[in-house]
């Protein structure tokens, strides 16, 4: 009986899903972002409220009587600190600088292509990468925020009344890294310069929109996130002044809706934009 | 991902874990309270945050001032303190560090709720028993043991830590056990433990309060309540040593109260001043007065030097009986 060989049949190998390709994206980006030239600056950025504070333990311990001449408390410097480097700089810029690089990284540095020649959904790929920015970050500011609690609340404070503080204050930075990371992350594939446009929002819109009265602060992302801190919000300077005249803060409920949704909004739409978009490498 | 990416978020993870679980100890046993730039005695966390007046003596150096060793040359036998030495094993002068102690307003038309926090060597099972013999019933309370009063469940003793009780209404020492578990005591009002901290480090007795709440509870008859100028807070302090150094302070409503809490304070200053020409004992008292404070602050300092209390309670001289029995017999 004669035999006949059957044809070898190759089946192709089933495309890995989104979650899975995000994750492996996840995984070798956040290597390739922690020990970026990027990470120096968020050391610097990070690191300045901790040797502030490191300063500020050391001085009060040698003698020098602070607190008396300011009557404040290791609490209050805590909850400014928090407030005025930590939520209106420090969250905001490190959005910015890792946010908007997400793609546009990649584009600059014409790697794109490797990427989206892969068998995974282009949108995996800024999902993965958005996922690692947000490791990225939070294993470094938060950490610095515990420190900066140890060293500063000790003073003429106690750890444990202000240990729920700490808990809310945790929650929202990460809720602030979040959202700010996917404007940006949608602002890093939509726009040209990126960096520019978020800083100009950052530094620009966000400030003037805060300081003016009427509905416009509802435009920013700081209106809702301002809302949420548990410490009271400082008043020094001309723009605190005009914050405090007109100031309205939404609720609890109100600001994590509007939190969310742009955070939703803006990650569907920067993986929209990825998923879309013609990114043409400059020769 | 790579060793060098896992051990860094280990280790940021680790930070972040080591921060959390110090916090939450904190929390939960409220201790690591004031490492530095001291804000009164640690015991103040079992003060419940409502309390309206704090007050601290450090019973030991006060016993042991040479003031209080000139007191009990002139004044005579302290009798009740004997007695209470007899009944309780405490030997106040001995036993006793020092005192916290505070009132908290009470509900509508009650009396304000005291408590009394004593740091020193006591025996708790002494205490206990002599508690019981009297009626005392015992009870836990969040794991501390408390000894109520037979009747009406009024007063309370509960041995808060080795070496540390505390007495007082009932309702005010289970408030103190709540506050120093769940980290809500007096050392959350951020105002109170400010004049608190002005005024610990350099004083071996002080209380600070709202004046505002006391008159209120006070419930003065209206043309007394009329008089009383709108103090917000007070505080008295005084180190007793050989001599005695004391401050009062008056933080007013606003600027204008307290300029004529000032002029007030200036007048009876003048007017002793006046009447004390005549004693130089008193004019030393009188002319060690000072008047400071600026905006809503008043305060009035004073000290009566030891050498002023040489001439109002002058050491007893050894008497030299030899010479005397000598001269009777001449």
């Amino acid at each position: 009986m004669a035999t006949t060989a059957s044809p070898v049949v190759t089946t192709p190998t089933r495309a890995p899903g989104v979650l899975a390709s995000a994750l492996r994206i996840f995984d070798v980006s956040l290597g390739d972002m922690l020990w970026s030239r990027r990470t120096i600056f968020m050391a610097l950025v990070v690191g300045a409220p901790v040797i502030m504070a490191l300063m500020l333990r050391t001085v009060v311990s040698l003698g020098a009587p602070l607190f008396e001449q300011t009557r404040m408390t290791g609490p209050s410097i805590f909850g400014l600190m928090i407030f005025g480097l930590y939520l209106r700089f420090i969250v905001p810029v490190l959005g910015i600088f890792y946010g908007t690089s997400l793609i546009a990284d990649e584009v600059e540095d014409k790697t794109i292509t490797y990427l989206f020649t892969r068998p995974i959904r282009r949108g995996a790929v800024l999902l993965g990468k958005y996922l690692a920015y947000l490791a990225c970050t939070i294993s470094v500011v938060l950490p610095s925020l515990v420190i900066v609690y140890l060293l500063v609340v000790p003073m003429r404070g106690s750890l444990g009344a202000s240990f729920v503080d700490l808990l809310k204050d945790l929650v929202i930075i990460a809720i602030g890294l979040a959202v700010y990371g996917s404007l940006f992350a949608f602002v890093g594939a939509k726009f040209n310069r990126p960096l520019l446009v978020g800083l100009i929002f950052i530094f620009g819109w966000e400030q003037a929109a805060l300081a003016i009265p009427g509905y416009m602060k509802r435009f920013s992302v700081m209106y809702y996130l301002q809302a949420l801190v548990p410490h009271a919000m400082p008043n020094d300077g001309i723009v605190g002044l005009l914050q405090a005249v007109f100031r309205e803060s939404p609720s609890l409920l109100t600001s994590l809706f509007w939190l969310g949704l742009i955070w939703a909004v803006c990650l569907y739409l920067a993986v929209s934009v990825v998923e879309r978009r013609e990114y043409v490498l400059e020769q | 991902m790579t060793k060098q990416t896992r051990y860094f978020m280990a280790g940021s993870a680790a930070v972040l874990v080591a921060g959390l679980c110090t916090g939450l100890v904190a929390y939960y046993g409220g201790g690591f309270q004031a490492v530095s730039a001291s804000t009164g005695p640690t015991e103040l966390a079992y003060v419940p945050a409502d309390a309206s007046v704090v007050a601290y003596a450090d019973v030991r150096s006060i016993m042991d001032s040479e003031l209080r060793q000139r007191l009990k040359m002139v004044l005579p036998g302290e009798r009740g303190q004997e007695e209470f030495r007899r009944e309780t094993g405490i030997d106040i002068e001995k036993d006793v560090d020092y005192i916290v102690a505070s009132f908290a307003p009470g509900e509508e038309g009650t009396h304000p709720n005291p408590l009394v926090v004593v740091r020193g060597a006591f025996s708790p099972d002494a205490l206990e028993a002599l508690a019981r013999e009297h009626g005392g019933v015992s009870e836990e309370y969040r794991g501390k043991k408390i000894v109520k009063s037979p009747n009406g469940d009024t007063h309370a003793l509960a041995f808060l830590e080795t070496g540390l009780v505390a007495i007082g209404a009932t309702a005010s020492v289970r408030k103190a056990i709540d506050a120093q578990l769940t980290a809500t005591s007096i050392t959350s009002n951020d105002e109170m433990m400010n004049l608190v901290g002005d005024i610990a480090a350099s004083n071996n007795a002080w209380a600070v309060g709202r004046f505002d709440l006391i008159s209120k509870q006070a419930k003065l008859p209206e043309q007394i309540a009329r008089q009383i100028p709108p103090v917000k807070w007070f505080a008295a302090a005084g180190h007793i040593n050989g001599g005695l150094s004391a401050m009062v302070r008056a933080e007013a409503n606003d600027d204008q109260a307290a300029e004529n809490l000032r002029d007030v304070v200036r007048g009876f200053l003048a007017l002793g001043r006046l009447q004390s020409q005549g004693d130089p004992r008193i004019a030393a008292i009188a002319n060690s007065m000072q008047l400071e404070g600026s905006g809503k602050t008043v305060q009035l300092n004073f000290s009566v030097p030891a050498e002023v209390i040489e001439l109002v309670l002058p050491r007893k001289q050894p008497v030299d009986a030899e010479p005397l029995h000598e001269g009777l017999h001449h």
